[in-house]
């Protein structure tokens, strides 16, 4: 990003939420003084929530003495005030971004990236080259990537990816470097920085970063006006819609719509300002593990008792180096991979956008976008209500994206095989009861998880024919008992000691039930267990 | 907004038209038939559907879809559920993003189960998407008498759109967000308005018809809320209103189609005589279909697809529905 372009976005952003408040103000009177009030109420919150520190005191402190001071200020004192703590968040958001980073990022990334695992590889014994490893191999792209190269001149991209790990962030940032496109503005949650072990690399490629413990909506505005600034002036954005890393394993299908609303935003006010290249484009992305470095905590927050499960986890397999080391270890002793899969990009109402940039209808037929923002009078403009339903469309378009482009693993495949055979057995106890106790019985025959698996991998390949999923392009032709034995494989591997499954002898032990739980829901959203019923109705080899 | 396009001539979509038409909007009107476009562009009237009824100047026939579609912003879709989808696939030829479509048929798409506006989502490139319904018997609305009709949208300048065309001294209207409630509520009041008829053409009484309409409303709401429905839209007008109109006025096609066959006639002869179509026959079918495959209890609508579809005698469908088990009734109804 250029300096010039970073001041002016702090000045767009402080200037259109304080114009925004101050038309609210308009029509109601005490609108300024409950806006800062809030605001203080939420930081206040925050800030007894967090360790003390002389800084918290100090904040704290600044905090009561203004609460104390809004009742006797004048209006036009809480119109500055609230500029103030406008531009407080603006720049706290934008603090850590250095345009000088910003432009080193992709080079820098992927260098340090490939350094490390470098250092990791048991390749490097065969090569003392100088050149950096290609992770062709570890990481594959597919997808619709000519059609972002294609769309990257012919207006701004929103990249929206799933998120299950991470280390999502080092995956797309790779990609995207690998891909040979700019760096793309990324929020990035403060606790990514925490960990000092990968903060080097979180530096270089969240170009900003956000603090999720801020709850006040003044903090959130600001986000979401950053973002649609941003996207005005042309730079791409990188959201994880689903907001935090999915827990259950499952495909997210619940999306925060809040930033993924800004593209809609970004491409009314470029209308508006007559920009030659107004439109923006989301491009939704799936990235498929076929393990996942945080898996067992994930999962165990996931099936915690409704209330005590955590937004935000600090102290994850992530900040501990040696889990770390040890996943991308096993990425490469066992030739693991990771599938980066583009969707074809949509508008901000969820259309299919074709090569060329044009929004398609359903049939496919070319429309005139900017209509669907026309007011009466048929110029382009918000509407609060009519954008928020084009950008719920948006978030379903996005959530059939993931379903459809979902790369199904040998380890998905075995977890649910292997799963749904035990649920079978342990029929009398509840899905709940089943994970807590491990059930009654913990193992099963291999012939039984084997024919369950080759019944699944059947309605897989009609849903497949159908274009609903995907299949890993390795197991494509592979009989069941070596997908099963590939799964084995990876469980044993990274979760030496304690696999999610072991077979021994004729028999396999489900040695953690969440963990087979958790990847097996990579399977959820195909209606795959009715599918494997009617399948047994009709009575089907 | 001046103009407004109506597509389909029948006795509903006519009495649309005119009621836009006394409202100062000029309602340009979708007719196949020539003839019948002829008289209503000559004489104002459409005795086909509404003999004696004098329309208002206001309302001009169109021989094309594309006529009636392509300078509205505001477009009412009124045409059988039978050939929905293939009109509003040719509507979507002519329409464009800034244009709102209003779906005043009632019921489901057979094979899929979709409701009307979901057809509309397909189609067409248009967001802008809701639905017309209520108790409005077309005849007692060109006779001028008060009544009150919903316009449902998730978008809500849709809602206020459709009350600013149709809203008048006779006619009061009332919005809603919840599409899928007033779409599930307008389709499935006709199959209960069928089993209504039944009732009257066996000479049965007004418990009868209590308990039919009540337990009716329980299965409507069922199948709605499993749709995603607010259960509350089924307390109002395009829930209980429309079945209580449909299920007890002889005006009502569907009630007509019920009375033929209690009164001993066969399905087609009463469809014959009817000249018109009853969705309600469809609409068994559709939702027979639909329950059976979610599992959703609705003995009553079950019962009708007995009658209509798999050719059971009423007195034994009538007599199973009463030998089912006492249920606690408040498991249903709250």
């Amino acid at each position: 990003m250029k300096p010039e372009d970073r001041e002016r976005i702090v000045s767009d952003v402080v200037g259109r939420i304080l114009d925004r408040e101050m038309r609210l103000a308009a029509d109601d009177p005490s609108r300024l003084e409950e806006v800062i009030a809030e605001t203080i109420y939420h930081e206040l919150a925050r800030l007894k929530r967090e360790k003390s520190t002389p800084e918290t005191a100090k904040e704290t402190a600044t905090l009561k003495k203004l609460r104390g001071r809004l009742l006797r200020v004048s209006e036009t004192e809480k119109r500055d005030i609230l500029k103030g703590m406008i531009r407080r968040f603006v720049n706290e958001v934008l603090g850590n971004f250095s345009p000088r980073v910003y432009q080193l990022s992709t080079r820098v990334i992927p260098a340090g990236l490939s350094l490390l695992l470098n250092a990791l590889s048991p390749k490097r014994m065969l090569s003392n080259l100088p050149h950096l490893p290609d992770f062709q191999e570890q990481i594959r792209l597919k997808g619709e990537i000519a059609q972002i190269r294609s769309l990257m001149d012919k207006g701004t991209l929103i990249l929206t990816p799933t998120h299950s790990s991470n280390l999502d962030s080092l995956v797309v940032g790779y990609s995207l470097f690998a891909l040979g496109l700019p760096p793309f503005v990324y929020g990035a949650g403060l606790n990514l920085f925490a960990n000092p072990f990968l903060s080097f690399f979180m530096n270089n490629l969240g170009a900003y970063k956000v603090d999720r413990k801020k709850k006040a909506p003044l903090y959130k505005e600001v986000l979401k006006e950053y973002s649609t600034c941003s996207l005005e002036l042309g730079y791409p954005n990188l959201f994880f819609p689903g907001g935090t890393r999915s827990r259950s394993g499952a495909v997210e299908q619940k999306l925060k719509l809040g930033l993924l609303g800004c593209g809609l935003r970004a491409y009314i006010n470029n209308l508006r300002a007559g920009k030659a290249k107004p439109r923006v484009y989301i491009v939704p992305c799936t990235l498929s593990y076929e393990m996942v470095l945080e898996a067992e905590t994930l999962v165990d927050d996931f099936l915690k008792e409704k209330g005590k499960n955590r937004y935000i986890i600090t102290d994850d397999e992530f900040s501990r180096p040696r889990k770390v080391l040890n996943f991308i270890q096993s990425l490469f002793a066992l030739d693991s991979h990771i599938e980066i899969t583009f969707s074809t990009a949509l508008d901000p109402l969820g259309n299919r956008v074709d090569m060329q940039g044009n929004s398609l209808d359903p049939k496919g037929r070319p429309i005139d976008l900017a209509r669907f923002v026309h007011d009466l009078d048929g110029k382009p403009a918000t509407s609060a209500q009519r954008d928020r339903e084009y950008t719920r469309e948006l978030g379903e378009a996005v959530a059939q994206a993931y379903l459809r482009d979902n790369v199904l693993m040998s380890t998905h495949l075995a977890a649910y095989a292997t799963f749904s055979v035990l649920v079978e057995i342990n029929d009398q106890l509840s899905l709940f009861k089943l994970l807590r106790t491990g059930g009654i019985y913990e193992s099963v025959p291999v012939a039984d998880v084997v024919s369950r698996l080759k019944s699944l991998l059947q309605v897989v390949e009609d849903l497949m024919a159908r274009g609903r999923v995907r299949l890993d392009e390795d197991l494509d032709g592979l009989p069941a008992e070596d997908i099963l034995a590939l799964a084995l494989k990876y469980f044993g591997s990274y979760y030496s000691g304690n696999p999610a499954i072991e077979r021994k002898g004729n028999r396999l032990f489900a040695r953690q039930m969440n963990l087979l739980y958790y990847y097996s829901n990579r399977l959820q959203g195909y209606g795959i267990n009715s599918l494997l019923e009617r399948r047994n109705e009709v009575g089907a080899p | 907004m001046k103009r407004v396009g109506v597509i389909g001539g029948g006795s509903w979509g006519t009495s649309i038209a005119n009621i836009l038409g006394l409202n100062g909007f000029e309602a340009l009107l979708y007719v196949r038939n020539p003839e019948q476009r002829q008289e209503i562009n000559e004489e104002h009237q459409n005795s086909r559907y509404l003999r004696g009824f004098d329309l208002s100047p206001k309302v001009r026939a169109v021989e094309t879809v594309e006529e009636a579609a392509r300078n509205s912003k505001l477009i009412i879709m009124v045409v059988p559920t039978k050939v929905f989808r293939p009109v509003a696939r040719e509507l979507g030829e002519y329409v464009q993003g800034d244009q709102m479509i209003l779906s005043a048929s009632k019921g489901f798409e057979l094979s899929t189960f979709k409701r009307m506006t979901q057809i509309l989502r397909e189609e067409t490139c248009c967001r802008k998407i809701g639905a017309l319904s209520g108790p409005n018997l077309a005849k007692e609305i060109m006779q001028g008498q008060p009544c009150a009709t919903v316009v449902a949208s998730r978008y809500e300048e849709v809602a206020q759109a459709g009350a600013r065309v149709l809203h008048s001294s006779r006619c009061r209207v009332y919005l809603n967000d919840d599409l899928v409630g007033v779409e599930v509520g307008g389709a499935m009041k006709n199959i209960y308005a069928i089993a209504a008829g039944i009732l009257s053409g066996l000479g049965l009484g007004a418990n009868t018809q209590a308990m039919m309409v009540t337990r009716g409303l329980a299965e409507m709401r069922r199948v709605g809320q499993r749709l995603g429905a607010v259960k509350e839209t089924f307390m109002g007008l395009a829930g209980i209103g429309d079945l209580m109109v449909t299920c007890g006025s002889a005006l009502s096609r569907n009630f007509r189609v019920g009375l033929g066959l209690g009164k001993g006639q066969t399905l087609e002869e009463v469809l014959d005589s009817l000249g018109m179509v009853a969705e309600g026959v469809r609409t068994t079918k559709a939702v027979h279909l639909y329950a059976k495959q979610e599992k959703i209890y609705v003995p009553i609508a079950e019962a009708m697809h007995r009658v209509l579809h798999e050719g059971m005698a009423i007195s034994e469908v009538v007599g199973d529905l009463m030998k089912r088990r006492a249920r606690y009734e408040v498991d249903d109804i709250a």
